[in-house]
């Protein structure tokens, strides 16, 4: 009997307090600003150096561009194949004009695995996604640069 | 060709019967149309599956089971045997000595059954893509219906990937009679 009313006392002990399931697919969950989920890209930045290329542990990323008629690197294509990417952030830490940055975009799973060759289109949209969904971030970077 | 997600489904063979009559049964499709998706709802809400991790991902399997996540919530219960379980979450690196094993365990599983592809190293080989000793993606092995990009993918992740699953079922029932 004790030890039914111990065992009790530790159940009843729970009740008060707070709930810690996070309702997922009704609540979004808040990720860190440092969180690595898909990648964004800012065409408008690359310089075309191919760093992210190279220090890629899978190789996942392809980039090509040209000059343009100043003289100036123009990105063209920029494909990263999200079926091989690990999340290493190894290239956005390489990246001299931090034009490839992560998002906190994860819901990527799908039915076939076509869908996870991202263009720069996609990449791009992300990261009007992401400033859209934290605007404040965003402007933290813009006067980051200023400053 | 039709690239759409609908029209890549299988399309359903009723057991014992002839074409003809499977034709008929999937064009008037009155009297099981709605027993197939009443049982397309009752499965997709109760997945029970296969506790099938192989690397890191099955610690975010895990989290994604215990009380933070909690898919208890869809129904969601990890099983340690094929014969109990509907889908089989592969969660982590599939080896080429892991592989027949992977193969016998879905075919120990009772239909319908369904596969989800956790993380990069089950989708198409991950950081391995290059290793002589590894699967590259667990579709060579087995029918893949989920695939869930990540290294390894966040629970919720997971769960999106899960409810995804579900949302499938239900559309697979429903599309039964439309693609006859």
């Amino acid at each position: 009997m004790f030890g039914f009313l111990k065992g009790m006392s530790v159940t009843l002990s729970q009740l008060p307090k707070k709930k810690v399931t996070l309702q997922y697919p009704d609540v979004r969950p808040e990720w860190p600003e440092r969180f690595r989920g898909v990648h964004r890209f800012i065409p408008e930045l690359c310089i075309n150096c191919n760093q992210c290329a190279r220090i890629c542990p899978t190789d996942c990323i392809s980039l090509g561009g040209e000059r343009d008629a100043n003289k100036k690197m123009r990105i063209d294509t920029f494909d990263i194949n999200f079926d091989i990417c690990i999340l290493c952030d190894l290239c956005t830490e390489v990246c001299p004009t931090e034009a490839i940055l992560m998002s906190d975009t994860f819901e990527m799973a799908a039915e076939t695995r076509d869908n996870f060759y991202l263009d720069m289109n996609w990449l791009y949209e992300n990261q009007l996604r992401y400033e859209q969904n934290h605007p404040e971030r965003a402007q933290a970077a813009t006067a980051g640069d200023d400053a | 060709m039709e690239l759409n997600a609908d029209s890549r489904l299988p399309v359903i063979e009723y057991e014992g019967l002839t074409p003809e009559e499977n034709m008929e049964l999937r064009r008037a499709g009155v009297l099981l149309q709605p027993l197939e998706q009443l049982k397309a709802w009752a499965r997709s809400n109760s997945l029970w599956p296969l506790t099938f991790g192989l690397a890191c991902c099955a610690i975010e399997m895990m989290g994604a089971s215990a009380s933070h996540y909690d898919m208890d919530r869809f129904g969601i219960f990890f099983r340690a045997s094929p014969r109990q379980s509907d889908v089989m979450i592969v969660a982590g690196t599939v080896t080429k000595k892991m592989a027949p094993l992977l193969r016998r365990l879905y075919e120990q599983m009772a239909d319908p059954k369904w596969v989800v592809a956790m993380g990069v190293c089950a989708t198409a080989g991950g950081p391995y893509v290059r290793s002589y000793s590894v699967v590259k993606g667990v579709d060579q092995v087995v029918p893949v219906d989920i695939y869930i990009p990540g290294c390894p993918p966040s629970p919720p992740a997971l769960i999106y990937g899960l409810n995804l699953l579900q949302e499938k079922i239900r559309r697979e029932a429903r599309m039964r009679r439309e693609r006859a």
